[in-house]
């Protein structure tokens, strides 16, 4: 949604700016840009250089007498921290899994979306049912679906037979991991779709029709035709998706809140803990730093990767 | 004609993945809490009662006790989001048109510098700038209020939304403008009565961006507001939650609230989004 790609090799005629005349046309663009500057360089730019500087510092509002600045030492406990690499192992996991089912999931509904049957507008409609519903009230519903005791979940499996005992779903430390992701994915899958579905819908008819005469299958078809299409709006399906799951928070806190033991304490979750409980604000922005290298990282090789491939227009 | 089959066979496998989550917890909204507990569970509730959406207005006294007062506080927090998102959709729509109209219709230099510079802040992490805001918003004496959480959702709402509305404004026909001058009309009249009209899909879908953005979030939320007079229906939703002596069926009653109302804007917008987003967002 965000990043618009566009044929290289296609002029857009009425769309690509006009250059004109006058000295004053990146004056009048910056007089434009300003009041959008000045928020974002006052409440995102700032901020972050503050938290910087807060993560080099010994800084609990619980203790201000000990405040003082300790250069890296928030830095070097986090790498010897037990929770802090327990926390990075399944966010990494929970992350990849998401990923996974995302893509999967998100491309067969795409799919599915594309092709004209009955009641088509009738799903693409509920397609935006859970854009529409906040995480914490995602947490809440899967919550009460996979309660041990009068969960919805234990009751079906029962009547239909598939199990003999009331399940305790979130109290295993695997149940509440892959119980979490799916909730996370079932929440962000809308965007995933939209995304998919509006690059399904540029794919031009006789790309299927020259696949058609030339006798290909079904999986031929998808792979020969379908797939090349859709690899650009399936990287930024992978850049939103990456970065959701890396600071998804909400929909776990209400789940699981972290738990059982550490099996869904992903690093959103212990960082929002060690700032909000133990008020450590210095260890808390180190947390928080080390969550945005990781995603800018990982966004700056995916935006260079658009880039090579020549399909980001801005 | 299998091929038929295993379409629609993939669509209801879809429908029912999409809506019984969410049908399960309208159901319990009906219940009464007895029925909510029972083993087996009831699929549908079988004595269907109000009274869980009533108690909001007027809760008992033991109703009245959950989660640090949530159900009385619950209405309050539907208003308080209310207030807060269209807010937020309406700061980023007159903060986004200025800086998307430049980049739509003026070449300067620096201009795929900034239009990557919006996207990165993007891409920063809410938590990374929390503890600063707070302390800012501290310092301004705005915590608790709509204020901060306005703010701190334009941060995260803007970037989008000059990307959807200069994806949208370039698909505006330049003539227009150009008669607009010609009939010596300024700048602002011409974006008030010919420009912003037409690019009403883009200009919804991006206020629907930012509507979202800020009646979903929570960790800000949470961190920002401290009494019903600015916490938003997660932050309340989440107070049912962690309560343990809360009532299932309250809960789910809080629930089904929070999602109505944005979900019936997009239903009702529906069309506008896809068309608004549709305008540059994913040409391959």
């Amino acid at each position: 949604m965000t990043i618009t790609a566009v044929d290289t090799e296609k002029p857009r005629a009425d769309a690509a700016p006009r250059p004109r005349r006058g000295l004053g046309d990146t004056a009048r663009a910056y007089l434009l840009n300003a009041p959008a500057m000045i928020v974002i360089g006052l409440l995102v730019a700032y901020p972050i250089a503050y938290s910087f500087w807060l993560s080099l510092h010994r800084y609990n509002l619980k203790l201000p007498a000990l405040e003082r600045f300790v250069w890296f030492q928030n830095y070097v406990s986090l790498i010897s921290d037990p929770t802090f690499l327990s926390s990075l192992r399944v966010t990494v996991a929970f992350v990849v899994v998401v990923l996974v089912l995302t893509v999967v999931l998100g491309t067969a509904l795409a799919l599915v979306l594309n092709e004209t049957f009955l009641g088509r507008g009738v799903l693409r409609s509920l397609v935006l049912l859970p854009w529409a519903m906040p995480g914490v009230v995602n947490g809440l519903m899967w919550r009460t679906i996979f309660d041990a005791k009068t969960g919805a979940l234990n009751g079906l499996l029962l009547q239909l037979g598939l199990i003999d005992s009331y399940q305790a779903w979130l109290t295993s430390p695997s149940g509440a991991f892959f119980i979490t992701a799916f909730a996370q994915v079932w929440n962000t899958l809308p965007f995933t779709v939209i995304i998919l579905l509006a690059g399904l819908s540029t794919i031009p008819g006789e790309q299927y029709d020259a696949a058609k005469v030339d006798r290909a299958g079904v999986l031929q078809r998808f792979t020969q035709v379908t797939l090349p299409w859709l690899l650009h709006p399936l990287l930024i399906v992978l850049i939103l998706e990456t970065m959701n799951a890396f600071r998804a928070f909400d929909t776990i806190y209400v789940l699981t809140g972290g738990g059982p033991g550490d099996a869904t304490n992903v690093i959103a979750v212990l960082n929002v803990r060690t700032v909000l409980t133990y008020t450590d604000f210095g260890l808390g922005s180190a947390y928080s730093w080390v969550i945005t290298i990781v995603t800018l990282v990982i966004s700056i090789g995916y935006i260079s990767t658009l880039y090579q491939r020549g399909r980001i227009d801005v | 004609m299998t091929r038929k089959v295993v379409l629609y066979a993939l669509a209801i496998g879809f429908a029912l993945y999409l809506v019984v989550p969410f049908y399960w917890i309208v159901n319990m909204s009906f219940m009464h809490e007895v029925d909510a507990a029972s083993v087996p569970p009831h699929f549908l509730p079988h004595d269907p009662t109000a009274a869980n959406y009533l108690s909001f207005v007027n809760p008992s006294t033991d109703q009245a006790l959950v989660g640090s007062n949530a159900v009385g506080d619950t209405p309050y927090a539907v208003l308080n989001s209310l207030v807060v998102a269209f807010s937020t959709a309406v700061v980023n729509l007159v903060l986004g048109t200025f800086a998307a109209y430049s980049f739509s219709r003026i070449q300067f230099r620096g201009s795929q510098v900034l239009l990557i510079v919006y996207l990165l802040t993007r891409m920063v992490p809410g938590i990374a700038i929390i503890i600063p805001f707070y302390l800012v918003m501290r310092a301004l004496d705005l915590l608790d209020t709509y204020g901060a959480l306005i703010l701190s959702y334009t941060t995260f709402a803007l970037p989008i939304t000059i990307w959807i509305l200069k994806d949208y404004f370039r698909t505006v026909p330049r003539e227009l403008e150009d008669a607009a001058r010609v009939d010596r009309c300024g700048w602002f009249r011409m974006m008030w009565t010919v420009f912003l009209p037409i690019s009403a899909p883009g200009l919804v879908a991006a206020a629907i961006f930012s509507f979202m953005t800020a009646w979903n979030e929570f960790m800000f939320a949470l961190f920002m507001t401290s009494s019903i007079s600015s916490q938003t229906i997660p932050v309340i939703a989440a107070n049912f939650a962690t309560d343990l002596n809360t009532q299932v069926t309250l809960m789910a009653a809080a629930g089904v609230l929070a999602v109505v109302p944005p979900l019936v804007l997009v239903l009702i917008c529906q069309r506008l989004i896809v068309q608004g987003m549709a305008a540059g967002s994913v040409k391959g």
